[in-house]
């Protein structure tokens, strides 16, 4: 399996800023046929803190290989684990977390 | 039997208490799979908000003039607006939609993404906040070629 969701999270005057870079090829159709593979990507990423969600979002073929994300939200404290799932087109998951710094 | 019974109901509470946190989650892929194959983006904005009227105004979207590498150009969505669902599309490539993100109780609107695109296009960001579209876009060039323009 791939390697996983590097997770950088700070929490600054009560606002936590995410930063996240996934491991994921995203192979869009087009790239995908030249480089005679499967086309695969990531479909829809979710981060949690303690069970609430901070961050959704649904994905395309046009992110660039490694998905690199920035996200802020309120409400968290420090030491706060938070958890991204990226599910990607062939139905492969991967969890990955990181501590709120 | 009763054991039988008694474990299955174990397994069905199981479930339902490790439901709740992926329900409330709306993926767009599933829910609106139309918008991921809508070749315009006017088109692209209807699947995904019910509505193409959008105005222009409130939202910030930076997005470099000039992109040397098509493969990698950082986009960043900003807003003050209380919105819930924001999306980002360009024209350059076959399909429009590239995100769509629904804002939760306390996320702030302000993400970044890295996106790609084939050729010169502009990329359009929309959020939706009571009902209403705001929409900023902007022209990126993308030299092919790696000469740097």
């Amino acid at each position: 399996m791939a390697k996983k969701t590097r997770i950088k999270a700070k929490l600054k005057k009560g606002i936590v800023t995410v930063k996240a870079l996934a491991n994921h090829e995203m192979l869009s159709y087009r790239e995908a046929k030249s480089k005679k593979k499967e086309v695969n990507f990531i479909t829809y990423m979710l981060a949690t803190v303690n069970d609430k969600i901070v961050y959704e979002v649904s994905t395309s073929q046009f992110l660039s290989k490694n998905p690199y994300i920035k996200f802020k939200f309120k409400d968290a404290q420090k030491g706060d684990i938070v958890k991204i799932t990226w599910n990607d087109l062939k139905g492969a998951t991967q969890v990955s977390t990181g501590k709120i710094k | 039997m009763n054991r039988r019974n008694f474990l299955s109901l174990g397994f069905g509470a199981m479930m339902v208490s490790a439901l709740p946190s992926s329900l409330s989650a709306i993926n767009f892929r599933e829910t609106k799979p139309k918008a991921w194959t809508a070749s315009k983006v006017d088109a692209a904005i209807n699947e995904v908000f019910g509505s193409s009227a959008t105005i222009t105004g409130n939202v910030k979207l930076k997005a470099p003039d000039i992109a040397e590498n098509g493969a990698v150009i950082p986009v960043t969505v900003s807003s003050k607006l209380a919105g819930s669902k924001v999306a980002v599309f360009q024209d350059a490539n076959p399909e429009s939609t590239v995100a769509v993100f629904t804002v939760p109780k306390n996320g702030i609107i302000d993400y970044s993404i890295r996106i790609k695109m084939q050729k010169t296009g502009s990329v359009t960001a929309v959020v939706e906040s009571d009902g209403k579209l705001y929409a900023a876009s902007k022209t990126v060039k993308v030299t092919i070629g790696g000469c740097g323009g």
